[in-house]
């Protein structure tokens, strides 16, 4: 897994790569601390890049998405397909962050 | 029937879900109804989230453990079983994520039995989590 930031303007892009699972998204949680952090007005999610999610995975995304609003921020997720895209879809987060 | 037997670790949940995909597209290429990658994509999400679970709670706290996959067709489904040694646990007394609620933990379960047709389980040792679908 790998994980970029851009930060423009009032918008922050978080691009997550490869696999989002088990494994990594541990190594994500700093880097959604980070980001919450910083109290940015949006934070778009960049998952085109991404090839595997797992519920841990999912997890993370949904812990960012859930301290952002906290903190009175906005949350896109965009670029989700495959697999990843199918997971979301199970776990009805497709309505939640109207994707697909 | 294709067997694997790999370390409880995370680290070896990679080789072993690519075993389960490559099984899926030998035991798998007459599919006549479904879609072979949606079908091989939900069986390697349904199989991740058993050894997840396998490596974080039946072996709890080990890094000795064992997992064994095992793939085998039987008259129109697809069988994966995973096997440990493990701590046993009551399938029946899982909870059903409450969706709405944006859980961050606790969604694998829901996932496999969204996935798979059936899903049962025996307790030993070994333990045996059976997950079916049809092909």
């Amino acid at each position: 897994m790998k994980s970029s930031i851009l930060r423009e303007a009032e918008q922050l892009t978080l691009k997550v790569e490869g696999e989002l699972d088990a494994l990594s998204a541990p190594i994500l949680r700093p880097v959604i601390d980070e980001i919450v952090g910083e109290q940015p007005k949006l934070v778009v999610c960049d998952l085109s890049a991404l090839r595997m999610v797992d519920s841990s995975g999912v997890g993370a995304i949904v812990s960012l998405y859930k301290r952002l609003r906290t903190a009175g921020g906005n949350f896109r997720l965009e670029g989700l397909s495959g697999q990843p895209l199918a997971i979301f879809k199970v776990l009805k987060l497709d309505r939640v962050f109207q994707i697909g | 029937m294709i067997s694997l037997q790999v370390p409880a670790l995370l680290t070896y949940r990679d080789v072993a879900m690519r075993v389960v995909s490559a099984s899926c597209k030998i035991f798998a290429q007459n599919l006549k109804s479904t879609d072979p990658q949606k079908f091989q994509e939900e069986i390697v999400s349904a199989a991740g989230e058993a050894f997840n679970n396998t490596v974080l709670h039946a072996y709890r706290g080990r890094v000795d453990g064992r997992v064994t996959i095992e793939v085998e067709p039987k008259a129109d489904l697809l069988e994966i079983r995973i096997i440990d040694n493990g701590t046993s646990f009551d399938l029946s007394a899982v909870p059903t994520p409450e969706l709405d609620d944006l859980p961050e933990s606790g969604m694998g379960l829901f996932i496999i039995r969204s996935f798979m047709d059936d899903v049962a389980y025996r307790s030993g040792p070994p333990n045996v989590l059976y997950l079916r679908k049809c092909l």
